[in-house]
C-alpha cells in the first residue's frame, strides 16, 4: 500500500517536473524572423493608424510581414499580465499599445520584458509630457503615439440661445463654466455635461492642468491629503453637480448618446472624441472647440490638459529589432505619415515636426471652419508634464468612494485624508 | 507432520495475500489517473496559491512577506466593503430566490396545470443565457433612459427617473434583481425533481385527514424537501460569494464601490491596478475560508448529517 502510494507521489512530482520543464522549452522557441505581430484596440483609430504605418513601411521594406490584431484594451492588459507574470513570452506580440496611465505599472512590474528604444528615435521631437510615462530611469521604452490633449467641445447654438458666443468661453476657468452652464440650463433646459460617477476623468484633467497628480513626482507616494489642486478640483466637481449641470450616465455608449442626441451643451474630454462627435452629421456646424477650462484660484493651472493617450511598446521577444525599426521609421520620424493619419482618421500624434504640415493647418467645416487640429497641437505643447506613476487606477477607485462621501456631505479635508490613508496602505 | 502442516498452512495464506495485493493494485490503477490529474490540477495550484498569498510585490517582483498580506486584508477598507456588499447580496438575495423558486416549483407541480412544459421552459430559460449577455441587457433595462424608468414614469409611479446604476442603494437593488432573474429557474429545477419524488399517497392521506393546503405545504412538502433546500442554499451561497460577471458588466462595482464584490476586487488587484498577484491570492483564500465557514454553518443549522 505504502509503496504504491509512494509511487503515485513520485509520478505526480515527475509529471509536475515535466510540465514545468516543457513550458520553458516552448518559450525559447524562435519565431519566424520575417513576421512581427501588433496588438492594439479601437479599430477606427489605433488599428487604422497601424495599418497606414504598415503601408508606409512596406514600400521600403517589403520583406517584413506585419500582422495587426485587434483586441479590447482590457483583454490586452489581461493577456500581458498573465503571460508576463508566468514568465512565458510565447503568444505575445512584438509591438503592443499601452495606455500612458498604465505604462509605468507594466514597465516596473515586468523589468527586462520590454525592449529599450532609446536611440531609435529622437525624444526631443515628441511632446515632453509623453516622455516621463514612457521611460524608466531615463531610458525610453515607449514610442509616444496619440495625444490625449483635451479641449472643451461646445454647442454654439445652445450658447447663442443663452446669449454667449464662443469668444466668451476662450481661456476661462471652471467658475465661469458653471456660471455659463446655469444660463444655458435656464435658456435651453439642457444639461451642461454627462458624468459617470465611476470615472473621475474630469478630476484627472483638472489636476493635470495644474501639473498635479494622484501621486508625487516619484510615481509611488500618494499625493491626496493637502493636494491643493485636487482639493479645488473636488470643490469644482461638487459645484457642477450642485448646480444640476450634470446628466448622470453609467457607461461609454450613454456618454456618446449624450452629445449625439443633443442632450448636453458641452463635452470636456480628449481630442480622440472628435470622430464620435462628427458621427452625428446633422449637428454639422453647431460645434466648436475651446481651450480646456483652468482651475479657479490655482495659479499653476493652465488652459490645457490631457485625458488618456497611449504609446507603442516593443516586447523583449525574437523579432524585437525588426519591430523597433518599423516603429522608428514610421511613428518615430515620418512627417509624411503623420499627415496621412491626420487626414484619414483625424489622429493627432505627439510628433512635433508634423505640426507644420498642411493637414494640421486645415479648417474643419463640422466645427464651423475652425482649425481644430492646429488648436489641439498648440494646446499639446502647454500640457504640464507629470509622472503618472504606478497606481493611477488603484487610487482612482479609492478616490471615487471618497468623492461619493464628499458629495453626500463629508468634510473635504477629512475625505482626502481618509483617501490618503487608504492609498498608502494599498500601494506600499 | 508438523513441518508439512505448516507448509500447507503457509501456502494458501501466501497466495491470498498476493491475490489481495493484486486486487489492490488493480483498484489503485483504476483511480490512479483521476488521482494524478486531481493532484496536478487542483491540489498543486492550491498549494502554489497558498505560497503566493504569502508574497507581495508588483508583477514578477514578488518577495516573501509571510502573513503580512493577511494582516493587510483585515485592515483593507476596500476588502471590508466587498465583504459587506457580498453579505448584503447573500442575506437578501438568497432567501428571496429560494422562496421564489420553492413557490414556483410547487405551482408548476400541480397535476391540473395545463401547458406545464411551456411555463417550465420559460422559467428555466434565463439559466441558459450567457452571463455577460444578460448582464448587458439588464444594464440597458436599468439605464437612466432605460425601459424600466420609462415604464415607471409613464405610469406616474415615480416623478423622476430612478438612478438605478449611479445611486449606491438602487445599484444594489438592480444587481439583486438581475441575479434573482438569472438563478431562480435553476434552483426551481432542483425542487421540481425533488417534488416529483415525493410519494403522492402522502398528500392523499393528508387530504383525507383534512389538512389545509398550507399545512400540506409547511408540514409535508418543506420537511421532505429539506435536503434539497439545504443543497440549493449552499450552492447559492457559494455562487454569491463568487459573484463577478453581473457586477462587472452592470455597474463595474460602482458607484464608488457600492456594488463591488470580492471576486471583482481580485480582478482589480490583478488586472486593473498595478498587478499584485500575491495579495490577490490572499483575497481568494479569504473566499475559500468564507465558503467553508458558511457551508459548515448551513449544515449545522439544517442539523441533518446525512444530507
Amino acid at each position: 500500500m505504502k509503496k504504491v502510494l509512494a509511487l503515485f507521489l513520485v509520478s505526480i512530482l515527475f509529471l509536475a517536473a515535466c510540465s514545468s520543464g516543457s513550458s520553458k522549452d516552448t518559450s525559447g522557441e524562435t519565431k519566424d524572423s520575417n513576421e512581427i505581430t501588433v496588438w492594439a484596440w479601437d479599430p477606427n483609430f489605433n488599428i487604422k493608424a497601424m495599418n497606414l504605418a504598415k503601408d508606409a513601411y512596406k514600400s521600403d521594406n517589403p520583406d517584413l510581414e506585419i500582422k495587426i490584431i485587434e483586441n479590447a484594451q482590457d483583454d490586452i492588459i489581461q493577456k500581458l499580465n498573465t503571460s508576463l507574470s508566468s514568465g512565458t513570452t510565447k503568444g505575445l506580440p512584438n509591438i503592443v499599445l499601452i495606455e500612458d496611465y498604465r505604462a509605468q505599472s507594466f514597465l516596473q512590474a515586468y523589468p527586462d520584458m520590454f525592449h529599450e528604444l532609446t536611440g531609435t528615435f529622437n525624444s526631443d521631437d515628441f511632446a515632453q509630457y509623453k516622455i516621463a510615462p514612457t521611460s524608466v530611469d531615463g531610458k525610453n521604452y515607449g514610442l509616444p503615439f496619440d495625444t490625449g490633449v483635451s479641449g472643451l467641445y461646445v454647442r454654439t447654438d445652445y450658447l447663442e440661445q443663452a446669449g454667449y458666443t464662443v469668444e466668451d468661453l476662450q481661456n476661462m476657468d471652471w467658475k465661469k463654466y458653471i456660471e455659463i452652464g446655469k444660463k444655458v440650463k435656464e435658456a435651453t433646459g439642457k444639461h451642461m455635461l454627462t458624468q459617470d460617477p465611476n470615472d473621475l476623468g474630469l478630476i484627472r484633467m483638472m489636476i493635470q492642468s495644474a501639473g498635479s497628480w494622484y501621486l508625487k513626482d516619484d510615481g509611488k507616494t500618494p499625493n491626496l491629503a493637502g493636494n491643493e489642486a485636487l482639493k479645488v478640483a473636488f470643490e469644482t466637481y461638487k459645484e457642477i453637480l450642485d448646480a444640476d449641470l450634470v446628466k448622470p450616465i453609467s457607461d461609454w455608449s450613454q456618454f456618446l448618446a449624450g452629445f449625439n442626441s443633443g442632450d448636453v451643451a458641452t463635452v470636456p474630454t480628449g481630442n480622440w472624441i472628435t470622430p464620435s462627435i462628427k458621427a452625428e452629421a446633422s449637428q454639422a456646424g453647431k460645434w466648436a472647440v475651446v481651450a480646456h477650462p483652468r482651475l479657479p484660484g490655482v495659479p499653476e493651472s493652465v488652459n490645457a490638459s490631457n485625458l488618456g493617450g497611449s504609446s507603442w511598446y516593443v516586447l523583449n521577444v525574437p523579432g524585437k529589432e525588426d519591430a523597433a525599426d518599423f516603429l522608428a521609421k514610421t511613428f518615430g520620424s515620418n512627417v509624411e505619415f503623420y499627415q496621412t493619419i491626420n487626414k484619414e482618421i483625424g489622429a493627432i500624434g505627439t510628433f512635433k515636426p508634423a505640426a507644420d504640415g498642411e493637414a494640421y493647418q486645415a479648417g474643419d467645416d463640422f466645427f464651423g471652419g475652425q482649425k481644430i487640429i492646429a488648436d489641439f497641437a498648440a494646446w499639446t505643447e502647454q500640457i504640464p508634464q507629470i509622472n503618472y506613476g504606478l497606481h493611477t487606477y488603484a487610487i482612482e477607485d479609492i478616490l471615487a468612494v471618497e468623492a461619493q462621501n464628499y458629495i453626500k456631505g463629508k468634510d473635504l479635508d477629512k475625505a482626502l485624508e481618509d483617501a490618503q490613508k487608504q492609498a498608502e496602505a494599498q500601494v506600499k | 507432520m508438523i513441518t508439512v502442516k505448516t507448509k500447507q498452512n503457509i501456502q494458501p495464506m501466501h497466495s491470498t495475500r498476493s491475490l489481495r495485493m493484486k486486487n489492490t493494485a488493480i483498484g489503485w490503477s483504476f483511480i490512479a489517473i483521476a488521482t494524478v490529474l486531481i493532484c496536478l490540477f487542483y491540489f498543486y495550484p492550491m498549494v502554489q496559491a497558498l505560497i503566493m498569498s504569502m508574497q507581495s510585490g508588483t508583477g514578477t517582483n514578488l518577495t516573501f512577506v509571510g502573513l503580512d498580506n493577511y494582516a493587510r486584508l483585515l485592515q483593507d477598507p476596500t476588502f471590508l466593503t466587498t465583504v459587506k456588499n457580498t453579505v448584503i447580496y447573500l442575506i437578501i438575495q438568497v432567501p428571496i430566490m429560494i422562496i421564489l423558486a420553492l413557490f414556483i416549483s410547487v405551482l408548476l407541480n400541480d397535476k391540473t396545470l395545463k401547458l406545464k412544459g411551456v411555463f417550465r421552459t420559460a422559467i428555466f430559460l434565463p439559466c441558459v443565457t450567457s452571463l455577460v449577455a444578460y448582464s448587458v441587457i439588464f444594464k440597458y433595462l436599468f439605464g437612466q433612459d432605460g425601459i424600466i424608468n420609462i415604464f415607471l414614469l409613464k405610469l406616474s409611479i415615480i416623478s423622476e427617473p430612478i438612478q438605478w446604476l449611479t445611486d449606491p442603494f438602487w445599484a444594489k437593488v438592480a444587481i439583486i434583481v438581475a441575479i434573482t432573474w438569472r438563478w431562480t429557474g435553476y434552483n426551481m429545477i432542483f425542487y421540481l425533481s425533488a417534488l416529483q419524488n415525493i410519494d403522492h399517497s402522502i398528500y392523499e392521506a393528508a387530504k383525507m385527514d383534512g389538512a389545509s393546503p398550507f399545512q400540506i405545504f409547511f408540514k409535508i412538502t418543506i420537511p421532505l424537501l429539506k435536503p434539497i433546500i439545504l443543497f440549493t442554499s449552499i450552492t447559492s451561497t457559494i455562487g454569491t460569494l463568487q459573484l463577478f460577471d453581473e457586477v462587472m458588466n452592470i455597474t463595474q462595482g460602482g458607484p464608488g464601490n457600492a456594488t463591488i464584490t470580492i471576486s471583482q476586487y481580485i480582478y482589480n488587484l490583478s488586472f486593473k491596478y498595478t498587478p499584485d498577484f500575491g495579495y490577490a491570492a490572499t483575497v481568494s483564500y479569504a473566499i475559500v475560508i468564507m465558503i467553508v465557514i458558511f457551508s459548515i454553518f448551513q449544515f449545522k443549522v439544517a442539523g441533518d448529517k446525512n444530507a
